[in-house]
This record gives C-alpha cells, structure tokens and sequence, in this order.
C-alpha cells in the first residue's frame, strides 16, 4: 500500500520506525514538534502525539519485522490530520487485532473506552486491549483498520 | 515514612511521592510512565495501597497526577484495575479515591474523568 498517494498540497512526514521501545517517546516528542509548526490547535496536537505513540507501541510489541511504517499528513487549511501505521504481523496478531477492533468501532466511543477499562481490569493475559479504544475516544477521530496478507494498517483521521 | 510505610518510587522518567494527610494519604505522580510493562511498577505499588488503607480504616486517598505528563493504556490499565479493587469493599472498609487533574495536559483532560464511571461514588475528580 502506497501511504504517500494523494498528497495534495498536503504536508507530512513519513517515518520507518525499527522497533525499539526506547524510539517511541523521542519519536512523540518529534511528532509533537512537528505539528507544533503544523498547526495551531495544542490540544490536537497533543492528541495526536498519544494516538502516534499508542500505535508505535502496537507495532514494536506485535510487529514480526522491524520494519515500522509511520506517516502523519496535515491538510494546511483545515487542520485535518491522518496519521497511519504500517507493519507486518503474525495471524494470531491480526486476528485478535481485527476482534477488538470490530468490538470498539461500532459503539459510542466513551462507552467503549469505559467497558474495555472494565474489562482490562480483570484481564489474566498481561494485555489491555486498551489502545485502540482510548485512541478513538481521545482524538474523536475516525479509526480504520485494512489488512492484506500480513500486513496491517491502522490510520486515524481527525478533523 | 508514611503512614502506610510504602516506598516512594523514584525511576530514571517516573517519582511516586507518598504522604500523609488527615483523612488517609496522598500520592503524588510526576514524569511520564511509557514503559513497556508499567503493571510491574504499578500493580504492586497499588495493592500496597489498597491492603494499606483497608488495615488502617482510613477514609481516602488523594491521587495527584498534576505532574504526570504521559501515562500509555497500559498504565491505564494499571490505574483501572486499583479502582476496581474498591467494588469489592463494605461500609467498613470502603475508602474513596479523589483524583486531582492538570487541565493543561491534554490526556489527563480526557482520560482522568472517565476513570470515574468505573465505580460510581468510589472516585471523585477534581
Ligand atoms: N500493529 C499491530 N500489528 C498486529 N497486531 C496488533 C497491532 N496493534 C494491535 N494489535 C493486536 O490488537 C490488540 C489490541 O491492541 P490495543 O492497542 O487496543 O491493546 P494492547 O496493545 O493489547 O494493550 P494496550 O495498548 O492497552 O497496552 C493487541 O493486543 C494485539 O493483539
Ligand atoms: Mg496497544
């Protein structure tokens, strides 16, 4: 999948990420400079620096190659930002990412958020299963999952 | 020390101060918990807490995280699964936990407040 197609007049950055955990919180700070130039909304920005560093997480712990594909895009009017996360992964991964994340994306995204924390409470696993739904409540943006093979990519858009 | 006797835990990107205040105690929280597992940290630090205040009777724990600049799901997580713990408790033991929140950092806008829909009553935000 091509991540750069139908830029626009579109600014972005584009990031490959060799998943180290150590990388995430510079990468956040580095994303939150960017669009502290990019745009004037701080909270937004904000937002979409968790969002960036929940999704790098994912792709450090679940990715199976290094590779990590990052790239936040911003529409110069609007503010509107995209950001996507490409990785490959294993079929356990992807099936029990494709489960949350048709759990999450159909209710109300604080009500989701809430039952996933209810949920995560009790889990026995050492997983959450919390990321996907605090990115989508947080930025009140529109999360889409598309898999192919063994690749998966997760993008937000926020307006 | 503190009343419960629990460790303060100071790490390279996260301090947890501990002190006493009349009604039971108040933890204070600064630096950023990104970690990649912060249940290691957090799960123990927060049952030391909870076993504490039930020993003791005390009445509530003022949770300040004014400081905490990142907290991923993870340690959502972590903070979800000690509030939890107050469904289990009677009249007798029950404590309240009241949340103290830094309007300028974004996360802590958004996430804090819904940490009390979990248990109604249990948790207070301010
Ligand atoms: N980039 C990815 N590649 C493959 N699988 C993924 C990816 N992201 C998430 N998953 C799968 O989807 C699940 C849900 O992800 P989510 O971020 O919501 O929760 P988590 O990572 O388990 O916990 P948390 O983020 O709350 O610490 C993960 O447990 C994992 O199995
Ligand atoms: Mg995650």
């Amino acid at each position: 999948m091509a991540v750069t197609e139908n830029l626009g007049r579109d600014g972005y950055i584009e990031l490959k990420f060799g998943p180290r955990w150590k990388y995430i919180a510079c990468v956040r700070g580095f994303i939150q400079n960017f669009l502290a130039i990019s745009i004037v909304d701080q909270a937004k920005a904000d937002k979409i620096a968790m969002a960036a560093s929940e999704l790098l997480e994912n792709a450090v712990k679940y990715a199976s190659h290094d590779e990590t594909h990052i790239v936040i895009r911003v529409s110069p009017e609007t503010e509107r930002i995209v950001i996507s996360v490409e990785n490959t992964s294993s079929k356990e991964s992807i099936a029990q990412l494709k489960d949350v994340y048709d759990k999450i994306i159909e209710g109300d995204p604080f009500q989701m958020y809430v039952a996933q924390m209810k949920e995560a409470a009790v889990r026995s696993d050492g997983k959450s299963h919390l990321g996907l739904a605090r990115i989508r409540y947080e930025t009140g943006g529109d999360l889409s999952l598309k898999i192919s093979g063994n690749t998966v990519n997760l993008s937000i858009v926020i307006e | 020390m503190n009343k419960l006797n629990i460790q303060p835990i100071a790490e390279e990107r996260i301090k947890i101060d501990i002190t006493d205040i009349p009604q039971g105690i108040q933890i204070n929280m600064t630096g950023d918990i990104d970690m990649e597992d912060p249940s290691i940290l957090l799960d123990p630090f927060f049952e030391k807490i909870h076993s504490g205040m039930i020993a003791q009777g005390l009445a509530e724990v003022v949770a300040d995280f004014k400081g905490l600049n990142f907290l991923n799901s993870s340690g959502i997580k972590a903070v979800a699964k000690w509030i939890m713990k107050l469904t289990d408790l009677d009249e007798k033991t029950k404590y309240i936990i009241k949340i103290l929140h830094n309007k300028d950092i974004t996360w802590q806008v958004t996430s804090l407040p819904t940490l009390t829909f979990l248990v109604p009553g249990g948790v207070k935000i301010e």
